[in-house]
C-alpha cells in the first residue's frame, strides 16, 4: 500500500469523443483529477455530427448535449482544447506528460460565443461541420452546443486583419498569444483517440467525388439533421430537389482485404438503416430506400428488432456487393450495377447514394501511440490485452472507445467506464489527493418573513439579443414590475465581469430572487446558479428567460412583436420569480460496501475491480461454486486459456480479503436506496449497502431443433467445444461436422441475435482444422456475423477450407439420423438446390438466453427488464450499465448477449459507476424534488408506477418520495389523480401566473 | 373499488347549458383511485367546460370541491359552504355521490359526470377488470377463487358451456373462459372434488332480484 500511495491521482485522457467525456466524468467523479486533452477546439469527437442514433432514434445531439455540459462544468475536469501530447516520461502511477497548447487567439474563459467576431470577418471558408454545403467564417463556432462555448479562429485561414478583435466587446481575442508548452503529473492515461472515416474516394468504381450525390454516411447525417444545410430537408446536393430514391451500399472500406482493410466496422449496418428509417420519416410519400449488403450485422441488443422494424417499413435489403455506382447518361440520376446471389446482374436508378464507409483510427493515432509507447495491431488501432478490455501493451495506459477497435456508442461508453475504473483501480489510495478542495460557502440568507426583492438583468449578448431587442427599454420595463427592485442591462451576463457585476447589485439592492434575460438555461443556469449561491442565495431562487434563442434570434425579421414577446418572456420570469422559494437539500449517508449478485467471471471481475479500490464487496453465488458460464468454455475469441484465465480469477476473487463470497446464496428480501440497501438472504442474513452490480449471466439454450436431445451426435457449440477440447472420439474422429446457426436466436419468440454464435462457430471450425486438418467443416449461417477484428476468423476460416452455406428461414436445414452418420440437407443459396451433407457431428449455435431468475430479481431491485428477459439499462446508448434505478449497476450476460472479453469490460465498467457512489460519503437530493401531501393520497399507486426512478413507494398509506432519488422530473405531481403531489417552484399557481403573463402581451398585441 | 368513467364532455356540457354558475365536485375514493374523478380530473373537468362555454359565447363560472369521499353524509355537509350561489351540482363520483347530493341540496340540480361501470381492479396502469357481482351471495370457495357470477357472460355456475373453445370465451377470443380458469386452478390446487359437489341452487333474492339492498349492523350502531 505504501507505494500505491506514492501514484498520482490525476489522469490524462487523450481524445474528448465520447468515450472520453465518459472516463472522464467516471473518474472525476470518483475523485480524481482529469485533464481532457482535445486536439480540435471543441469536445465531443463526432457524435455531435450524428442526427440521430439507433435504435432508439434519439437525437444524438439531444442525449449528449447534457454530458458536455456536465463534464465542461465538473470541477474536477480540466479540459485542454487545441492541445495535443508531445512526450510521456517517467514510470506508470507516476507519469509527467508534456503537451503543446496551441495558441487560440480566443480567450474560451472570456469569449461568451456572441458572434460579433464571424459578422465582420471578411474571410469565408468551407464548413467542416456540414462539409461542402455550407460556409463559415476565418472565426466561428463548430456548431452551436459546442463546448467550450467560444469561437475559434482558423490559423490556417486567418488574415490577421484584427477586426474581430476591434468589435469583441470583452476583449477575448488577442493575437499577441503563443503557443505553450505544458507539463503535467499523472499517474495513468486514458487513451481515447476515436476514429475518423475511410475516405471513399480511393476506390473510384464508387464514384465518390465524382458524382455530387455520392456521399459518405456521415454527409448523409449532416443532410438529415435539424443543424445541417439545409435545416434538416433532405435535399439532392446536385440539384436540391427531394430524392425520390435512395441506395446505401455496405462496406465501403470495410471487410476489403484487397485494400488491407478486412476487418468489419460495425456499426454500419445500424446507421445504414436507421438513416433508411429517417430518411423515410423525413422525405417524400414514397421514397425508395434500399440497402445492398453483404451480411446484415444487426448483431446489439435490440438491434434484430429494429431490422425487422424497418424491413416492415419498407426498407429494401438487398444482398449483394455492388461492382459500380455510375452517372445515368445525360446526367441526373446514379446507377447501380450490381448481381444477385443467383448470378443475375440488375441496373438500378438512384438519387441519391450513400456510402457506410467504414471506421478506421483517426488520423495522428500511430503518432499518439508511439508517444505512448503502445503496440497496435495490423490496422492501426490499439487492440487491448486479452480478456482484460481495456489495457494496453503498457502499464498504467488504458484504452477505450473507437481507438481500441471499431465500435458504437455504448460500446465506447462501456469500455470508456472500463478505463476510467481500471485507471482508478490502478491509482487506488490517490483519489482525492490532486482535486480542486471543496470551497466552504456562506450559509444562505434566510428569507422567512421576507418580501420578494427580485433583480431583473437582461444581457445584450454582443448584438445577439441587442440587435433586435431593445435592451435598455425592456430593462426599464422590467424594473416597474411588481417585486422588481432592481433591473438594468449587461453587455454580457455570462462574462466574469458579468458574474461579478451579478453579486455586485444582489448585495447591492437586498435581492433575493434573480431572474437573467439573457439565453439558455441548459446552458448557462447552472453558472449563474453558482453565482447567485456565492452570494448567500439560495440556488432554485433563480429564473432565467430565454429572449435570445426563443426571441432574437428566430424573430430577426420582425422586430416589434420580437421585442412584446421579450418582455412577455421577462414577465413571466418575474412572475415565477416572486413565488421562488428556496430548495432544501437533502442527504443520506453512503454504505461503502458493494454487493455483486452472480459469481461468474462478470460478478467475479467487478468484486475485484471494487475490492482493489478499497471497497468491501460481497459476492453472491446461488450455486455452490463460482465460475458460471465461463467454465464450459475452453478458449476465447482470440485464441485465449479460458480455464486458465478463469482459475486465476476464481483464486483471486476467494482470496482478496475484501470479499466475502457467499455461495449457494439466495435474495430473499431488498430493503433501501441508493447508498443504504439492505439485502436480506435466504438463510435470513442481513447484509448492508450502498450499492449492487446484478451479473447473473445467462445460460445455452436447450435446442428442441435438429434432433438435439434425441441423438447424441447433436451437440450445442458449448458440448461441442468442451468434447474437442476432451478429444472425445466421436468428435475427434469425425470426418463431416456441421455447423448450424441461428437455432433458436432471431426467431420470433426470441428476436434477437445471440451475437456470440457466428465467432464461436468460425472459432471451433478453425480448432477442428487445427486438430484434424482433413476434417470436413460446413457453417450453414444466415448473416454471418464476425463483427470488428472477428472478420479475420472468418476470412482465416474460408482460405482453410471451411466451406459456409447460406440458408433462408423458410428453408431451414434438415436433420436426419441415417444409420451411421446423419443426413443434413440444405439449400444452397448460390446453386439455389438442396444439398446433402452426410455428418458425423452436427453443432448447434444455440442461443444465448436470460436465467428465469432475473424476473425475482428485478422485482426485488425495483429494475425492469425487456421482453427477452435480460436487464434493461437507463439509457441504451449512453447509461448502458446503469438502470434508471440509482445505485444498481449490470455487467455481463444479464444485460444482453456478449463474449467473455466484453463481459469482462462490462463488469469493470459496472464497477466503475458503482464506485461513483460508494467513493462520497453522503449522497444529496438533485434540487427540487416532489412532495406528498399525505392526507389527500389515496394511495393510488400511479406515482409509484409511473416513476422513472422509483422514487416513490406507498409507505403506511400514502405515497412517499425519497428526495436523493426523486430528478424533480414532475411525472407524478402532473399525474397524481388527487394533486397530492407537488414539485416544489413548480406548482399550479406558479405555472397559472407564469402562463397568463405569457398569454398576456400577445392579446394586447393582437388588439393593436 | 368501484370503477367508473367520464361522459362525454358534450353530453355534461349539455346538463348545465342553461347554467350560469356550476359546482364541480370530485371523489377522493374510488373514483381517484381509477383515475376519473379526483381533484386533478375535476379541475381538468371544469376548465373544459369553461373553455367550451367561452367559446360559445356563453361564459360559465366553476368552483370545485373535492370530498374525501361522496359516500358519506358528513363529507357531504362540508360542501354546504361551496354550493352557495350555485345553478347546479356536477358529481365525479360512482352513482352514490349525485344521490347522496341530491338528497342533502333538494333544490339544487346535481348531475352525473360518470358512468359508473363495475367493481373490478386495475390490472395495469390505466386497465381495470371486472371481478365482482355483488350478487351479495359469494361462491368463491368452491370456485378456486374465481367468480364464475360476473366473469362469465352467462353467469353459469355449473361449469363450462359449449361456446369454450381452447380455453377462450364464445362471445370474445381475448376473453378466458372463466370455468376453464376455475378447472385449472382446482386442479393445481388438487381440488376437482369441489366441482363434483351439487351446489344448492343459487339465491338471486340476495341480489338484486331482492331490490335496493341493505346492510344493517347493530352492534356497530348508536
Amino acid at each position: 500500500m505504501s507505494i500505491r500511495k506514492e501514484r498520482t491521482g490525476a489522469v490524462l485522457v487523450v481524445g474528448s469523443g465520447i468515450a472520453g467525456i465518459q472516463a472522464s466524468l467516471d473518474l472525476a467523479g470518483s475523485g480524481y483529477l482529469v485533464y481532457l486533452v482535445e486536439q480540435s477546439p471543441v469536445i465531443g469527437g463526432n457524435m455531435p455530427l450524428l442526427d440521430k442514433t439507433f435504435p432508439t432514434n434519439d437525437c444524438s445531439m439531444c442525449i449528449f448535449s447534457p454530458k458536455l455540459v456536465e463534464c465542461a462544468r465538473h470541477r474536477n475536469i480540466e479540459i485542454l482544447t487545441c492541445t495535443e501530447l508531445q512526450e510521456l516520461r517517467g514510470e506508470p502511477g507516476r507519469f509527467k506528460a508534456v503537451l503543446l497548447k496551441r495558441a487560440r487567439y480566443i480567450d474560451p474563459e472570456k469569449c461568451t460565443g456572441c458572434g460579433d467576431c464571424a459578422e465582420v470577418c471578411p474571410r469565408e471558408l468551407d464548413d467542416a461541420f456540414n462539409p461542402g454545403t455550407s460556409a463559415r467564417k476565418a472565426v466561428s463556432r463548430p456548431y452551436a452546443q459546442a463546448f467550450p462555448n467560444a469561437y475559434v479562429i482558423d490559423r490556417e485561414h486567418c488574415l490577421q486583419c484584427g477586426q474581430c478583435s476591434r468589435v469583441c466587446q470583452v476583449g477575448a481575442i488577442d493575437f499577441t498569444r503563443q503557443d505553450e508548452i505544458l507539463e503535467i503529473e499523472i499517474g495513468a492515461v486514458v487513451v481515447s483517440s476515436g476514429f475518423e472515416l475511410f475516405d471513399p474516394s480511393s476506390l473510384p468504381y464508387y464514384g465518390y467525388g465524382r458524382f455530387p450525390d455520392v456521399l459518405t454516411s456521415f454527409e448523409f447525417e449532416r443532410l438529415l439533421s435539424a443543424s445541417g444545410p439545409w435545416e434538416g430537408r433532405l435535399l439532392r446536393p446536385s440539384n436540391l430537389q427531394e430524392p425520390a430514391s435512395i441506395a446505401w451500399v455496405q462496406c465501403v472500406g470495410s471487410r476489403n482485404i484487397r485494400i488491407d482493410r478486412g476487418y468489419c466496422s460495425g456499426v454500419c449496418c445500424m446507421s445504414a438503416i436507421k438513416e433508411a428509417l429517417t430518411a423515410r420519416a423525413r422525405g417524400p410519400l414514397n421514397l425508395r430506400t434500399d440497402i445492398f449488403f453483404v451480411d446484415l450485422r444487426t448483431h446489439g441488443k435490440g438491434f434484430e428488432k429494429y431490422r425487422v422494424q424497418a424491413e416492415g417499413q419498407g426498407v429494401r435489403l438487398i444482398r449483394s456487393r455492388i461492382y459500380a455506382v455510375t452517372e445515368k447518361e445525360g446526367g441526373d440520376g446514379l446507377l447501380i450495377r450490381y448481381a444477385d446471389e443467383a448470378g443475375n446482374i440488375f441496373t438500378e436508378e438512384y438519387d441519391l447514394v450513400v456510402l457506410s464507409v467504414g471506421l478506421q483510427p483517426s488520423g495522428g493515432f500511430l503518432e499518439t501511440a508511439g508517444k505512448l509507447g503502445l503496440s497496435l495491431n495490423r490496422y492501426g488501432f490499439c487492440e487491448p490485452v486479452e480478456l482484460t478490455g481495456v489495457a494496453t501493451s503498457r502499464q498504467g495506459i488504458f484504452v477505450a472507445g473507437a481507438s481500441s477497435g471499431p465500435k458504437d456508442i455504448p460500446g465506447s461508453v462501456i469500455q470508456a467506464g472500463a478505463a476510467a475504473g481500471e485507471s482508478a483501480r490502478y491509482l487506488a489510495g490517490s483519489e482525492g489527493t490532486r482535486v480542486p478542495s471543496v470551497v466552504e460557502l456562506s450559509p444562505e440568507q434566510d428569507l422567512t418573513g421576507s418580501e420578494p426583492r427580485v433583480g431583473v438583468l437582461v444581457c445584450r449578448c454582443g448584438s445577439n439579443i441587442a440587435g433586435v431587442i431593445d435592451v435598455p427599454k425592456l430593462a426599464e420595463k422590467a424594473g416597474e414590475l411588481p417585486g422588481v427592485v432592481y433591473a438594468g442591462e449587461h453587455i454580457h451576463a455570462c462574462s466574469q465581469e458579468g458574474q461579478n457585476k451579478l453579486k455586485q447589485v444582489i448585495r447591492e439592492h437586498r435581492l433575493n430572487r434573480v431572474v437573467v434575460a439573457a439565453c439558455s438555461p441548459r446552458t448557462h443556469r447552472g453558472l449563474f446558479q453558482e453565482t447567485i449561491r456565492e452570494a448567500g442565495l439560495n440556488r432554485h431562487l433563480f429564473e432565467m428567460a430565454n429572449i435570445r434563442d426563443q426571441c432574437s434570434w428566430v424573430h430577426l425579421q420582425d422586430p416589434d412583436r420580437a421585442n412584446v414577446k421579450a418582455f412577455d418572456l421577462v414577465r413571466a420570469a418575474v412572475a415565477r420569480a416572486v413565488r421562488l422559494k428556496p430548495v432544501e437539500t437533502f442527504f443520506s449517508v453512503v454504505n461503502p460496501r458493494a454487493l455483486v449478485v452472480g459469481g461468474g467471471a462478470a460478478g467475479m471481475t467487478s468484486a475485484i475491480s471494487l475490492a482493489d479500490r478499497g471497497y468491501q464487496v460481497s459476492l453472491l453465488e446461488k450455486t455452490g461454486r463460482l465460475g458460471g458460464l465461463a467454465s464450459g468454455m475452453v478458449q476465447g475469441f482470440r485464441g485465449e486459456d479460458v480455464p486458465e484465465f478463469l482459475s486465476r480469477l476464481i483464486k483471486a476473487t476467494a482470496e482478496h480479503p475484501k470479499i466475502e463470497v457467499l455461495t449457494g446464496a439466495e435474495i430473499k428480501n431488498v430493503e433501501g436506496t441508493a447508498g443504504n440497501f439492505t439485502t436480506t438472504l435466504g438463510d435470513g442474513r442481513k447484509i448492508r449497502h450502498g450499492a449492487v452490480i446484478i451479473a447473473t449471466g445467462g445460460a445455452e439454450y436447450r435446442p428442441v431443433e435438429y434432433l438435439y436431445g434425441q441423438d447424441s451426435r447433436v451437440l450445442t457449440l458449448l458440448e461441442l467445444e468442451k468434447a474437442l477440447a476432451g478429444r472425445e472420439p466421436a468428435v475427434a474422429g469425425a470426418k463431416t461436422v456441421v455447423l448450424i446457426q441461428c437455432v433458436g436466436s432471431r426467431e420470433p419468440e426470441r428476436m434477437y441475435c445471440s451475437r456470440v454464435c457466428c465467432t464461436k462457430s468460425v472459432r471451433l471450425a478453425l480448432r477442428i482444422k487445427d486438430q484434424a486438418p482433413g476434417t470436413n467443416v460446413y457453417v450453414l449461417f444466415r448473416d454471418l456475423r464476425t463483427y470488428g477484428f472477428y472478420e479475420d476468423l472468418y476470412q482465416e476460416a474460408r482460405s482453410r477450407g471451411v466451406v459456409f452455406i447460406r440458408y433462408e428461414t423458410d428453408a431451414k436445414p434438415l436433420v436426419e439420423a441415417n444409420g451411421e452418420r446423419l443426413k443434413v440437407t440444405v439449400t444452397d443459396h448460390i446453386l439455389r438446390r438442396p444439398l446433402e451433407i452426410q455428418a458425423d457431428i452436427v453443432g448447434l449455435a444455440a442461443a444465448a438466453v436470460a436465467p428465469e431468475e432475473n424476473q425475482r430479481l428485478a422485482h426485488l431491485f425495483k429494475v425492469s427488464l425487456n421482453e427477452d428477459g435480460f436487464f434493461h439499462e437507463a439509457h441504451v446508448k449512453l447509461s448502458p450499465v446503469d438502470f434508471s434505478t440509482k445505485g444498481v449497476f449490470m455487467a455481463g450476460l444479464a444485460h444482453g448477449p456478449k463474449n467473455l472479453e466484453e463481459c469482462i469490460v462490462q463488469a469493470k465498467a459496472a464497477a466503475a459507476r458503482a464506485a461513483t457512489i460508494l467513493s462520497r460519503t453522503r449522497l444529496e437530493s438533485q434540487g427540487t424534488v416532489a412532495v406528498v401531501q399525505r392526507e389527500k393520497c389515496a394511495a393510488c399507486l400511479t406515482c409509484v408506477r409511473l416513476c422513472p426512478y422509483k422514487a416513490a413507494e406507498i409507505k403506511k398509506g400514502a405515497a412517499e418520495i425519497e428526495p436523493t432519488l426523486c430528478r424533480g422530473c414532475g411525472i407524478c405531481a402532473g399525474e397524481c389523480p388527487n394533486k397530492a403531489i407537488t414539485l416544489l417552484n413548480y406548482e399550479g399557481p406558479v405555472l397559472f401566473a407564469m402562463s397568463s403573463e405569457l398569454c398576456r402581451g400577445s392579446c394586447e398585441d393582437e388588439r393593436v | 373499488m368501484i370503477i367508473a368513467e367520464q361522459k362525454p364532455l358534450a353530453e355534461i356540457a349539455g346538463f348545465v347549458k342553461d347554467c350560469e354558475r356550476v359546482l364541480v365536485a370530485g371523489c377522493g375514493g374510488c373514483v381517484t383511485v381509477c383515475l376519473s374523478g379526483g381533484e386533478k380530473e375535476a379541475e381538468i373537468l371544469a376548465g373544459a367546460l369553461r373553455i367550451k362555454r367561452r367559446i360559445e359565447g356563453r361564459p360559465l363560472e366553476t368552483v370545485t370541491y373535492t370530498a374525501p369521499r361522496q359516500c358519506d353524509p358528513e363529507f357531504i355537509e362540508a360542501m354546504d359552504c361551496v354550493v352557495q350561489g350555485v345553478d347546479a351540482v356536477i358529481s365525479l363520483a360512482c352513482g352514490v355521490g349525485p344521490q347522496y347530493l341530491a338528497e342533502r341540496y333538494p333544490d339544487l340540480p346535481v348531475y352525473p359526470a360518470q358512468n359508473t361501470k363495475f367493481a373490478g381492479g386495475s390490472r395495469a396502469h390505466g386497465v381495470w377488470e371486472e371481478y365482482c357481482g355483488l350478487c351479495g351471495d359469494c361462491i368463491l370457495h368452491r370456485t378456486g377463487g374465481i367468480c364464475p357470477v360476473i366473469r362469465c357472460p352467462k353467469s353459469i355456475q355449473n361449469g363450462p358451456c359449449g361456446g369454450s373453445q381452447k380455453g377462450k370465451c364464445e362471445i370474445n377470443r381475448d376473453l378466458d373462459c372463466v370455468w376453464q380458469l376455475i378447472y385449472d386452478r382446482l386442479k393445481r390446487l388438487g381440488r376437482l372434488d369441489l366441482l363434483k359437489e351439487v351446489a344448492p341452487l343459487k339465491d338471486w333474492s340476495k341480489s338484486r332480484d331482492g331490490g335496493p339492498r341493505r346492510v344493517i349492523r347493530e352492534d356497530v350502531m348508536i
